[in-house]
């Protein structure tokens, strides 16, 4: 698979602040990438230097092979699409028409049905004629989702886009990302959500202190800071834990031929355990 | 580089439905409309302040409106929007000028029906007013690039008001302290000098030095427009 999207040596420096640090990695065609990590470590400037929107202090960032200095050309900006909490709504106006804005600013073609299927996407076609104004916060979300997606962008960029939104509409967003995923669109998605990584991801980056500090697959990453224990809860409430290997298999071969194991469970950590383990940090 | 008429329509039909429903912007440009009634009380309105209604029309309706507008989609994070989308800096500024200007034409025309004003050499004139117009839009695109939100670009108008919009109020001001006399080359009194010399008889070619010093404030503002337009795509905001 080839990259879509690499970044070398990326710093960005704020007066006096560095809010990225040397940062580098690659994201390839095709795939769901997550960018994960607190408030404040970098997410959004990230997206932001990506995207064209802010010019890095040093190092670079190419995107279709082209340096994301550049990203701001109508060419690439076509090819891209960005929710940030930056994207904001006509407040005045109604759903339809800040989409068929957008669907006009793109040159979409067949824009109502466009506008209709983005809307079905993000669980909102009953609200097409409501005025934004009139919208709940994760409403305002999902609207903004659905603009990024109206000209079907080869690479989307998505800064926390279930951060507003309850369980059954973020399944939904999630299911609606998954499937634009099998069409094809990369996704770089920024979260602290580490079950939505989990879901979604293909490979996740965890960013802190401005730093990719780990870069792998989500269930690999999990193998690979697993402590290879088994937790066996046994009949009358004791919970064992067994280590992977002959002792184990033994003493698990004991409780089961003895009819004691009521469930059992492997110890694999989270995303979330890893990253407080490799940062030291929490996500929240 | 490619110019949507498109896109430009796109974004003047957007605000013509946005600002119908924006009162604040909408009862500013009322505002000249009734000055003009006021001074048609008077018998003779003099060509001075034929052309304060005038200047005042530019100042609050042009640079107000332009200003309210861009600083608005500032505040609301909807010009980060336009800005990452394919539309070209001159069709964003164009398409957001274009509600300004047509409401800036239908008041000025309003005003002079109200007030009985009739051009002289009429070329000379509309040319002068069609530079004005655009340099007073770029004027506004700037006040709302450089200010945050719709109450800093009005707090921001009110110095304008007073040095473009008070045309003939100040003239005798400055007569006073040669020290201003550099405050003739403003726009405004260019455009007042330019119409009196025409009205007087004047030829053309003596209208012409008043038409390069309008020209000069156009080109100015609208290159200082894009340049502080083009560092407001960058600065990650």
């Amino acid at each position: 698979m080839d990259n879509i999207l690499s970044v070398k040596a990326l710093k960005q420096v704020f007066s006096k602040e560095t809010a990225i640090d040397n940062m580098n990695f690659e994201v390839k065609r095709g795939e769901i990438f997550g960018f994960l990590g607190p408030s404040g470590a970098g997410k959004t400037t990230t997206i932001k230097i990506l995207t064209g929107q802010l010019h890095p202090t040093s190092g670079s960032a190419l995107l279709f092979d082209v340096p994301s200095t550049k990203m701001n050309h109508p060419k690439y900006l076509k090819k891209i699409g960005v929710m940030t909490d930056n994207s904001g709504l006509y407040s005045r106006l109604s759903v339809y028409d800040n989409l068929h804005l957008y669907c006009e600013l793109y040159s979409v073609e067949n824009k109502r049905k466009r506008i209709d299927e983005v809307l079905e996407m993000v669980n909102l076609i009953d609200v097409k004629s409501k005025i934004v104004s009139k919208l709940s916060k994760g409403m305002l979300q999902r609207v903004t989702l659905s603009r990024a997606l109206l000209h079907e962008p080869e690479l989307l960029f998505l800064d926390e886009p279930t951060s507003a939104l309850d369980p059954a509409n973020s399944r939904h967003i999630h299911h609606g990302l998954q499937e634009l995923n099998r069409k094809g669109t990369t996704i770089f998605l920024t979260t602290h959500d580490m079950q939505e990584a989990e879901l979604l991801c293909d490979r996740v980056a965890f960013l802190n202190n401005g730093k990719v500090q780990l870069l792998d697959e989500p269930s690999k990453l999990r193998r690979k800071y697993s402590d290879d224990t088994l937790t066996v809860e046994l009949v009358g409430g004791e919970r064992r834990i067994l280590k992977n290997g002959p002792e184990g298999a033994q003493k698990m071969y004991e409780y089961m031929s003895n009819n004691q194991v009521i469930t059992m469970y492997s110890n694999e950590p989270t995303l979330g355990d890893i990253f407080v383990d490799v940062t030291g940090r929490s996500l929240l | 580089m490619s110019f949507s008429l498109k896109r430009v329509y796109a974004i003047f039909n957007k605000d013509i439905k946005d600002v119908s429903k924006n009162m604040f912007v909408l009862s500013t440009v009322i505002m000249p409309i009734i000055l003009a009634f006021v001074f048609t009380q008077s018998e003779q309105v003099p060509l001075g302040t034929h052309y304060f209604i005038i200047n005042l029309t530019f100042v609050s309706i042009t640079v107000f409106v332009q200003g309210a507008i861009i600083a608005e989609e500032k505040e609301k994070n909807t010009l980060r929007g336009l800005m990452m989308s394919p539309a070209t800096t001159i069709e964003i500024i164009t398409g957001k000028s274009g509600l300004s200007a047509l409401l800036t034409v239908i008041s000025l025309v309003a005003c002079m029906r109200i007030t009985g004003y009739e051009f002289v050499n009429e070329p000379a004139i509309y040319f002068a007013f069609f530079m004005s117009l655009i340099l007073y839009l770029a004027m506004g695109t700037l006040l709302g690039l450089l200010t945050r939100t719709v109450m800093e670009a009005s707090l921001v108008l009110m110095p304008l008001l007073f040095v473009f919009g008070m045309g003939t109020l100040l003239l005798e001001f400055i007569a006073n302290y040669p020290n201003l006399a550099f405050l003739e080359y403003l726009p405004n009194y260019q455009l007042q000098f330019l119409a009196e010399t025409v009205n007087a008889g004047q030829a053309f070619t003596d209208v012409i030095g008043y038409l390069i010093v309008i020209a000069a404030w156009m080109v100015i503002l609208c290159i200082l427009t894009v340049v502080v337009y083009r560092k407001r795509v960058i600065d990650g905001k």
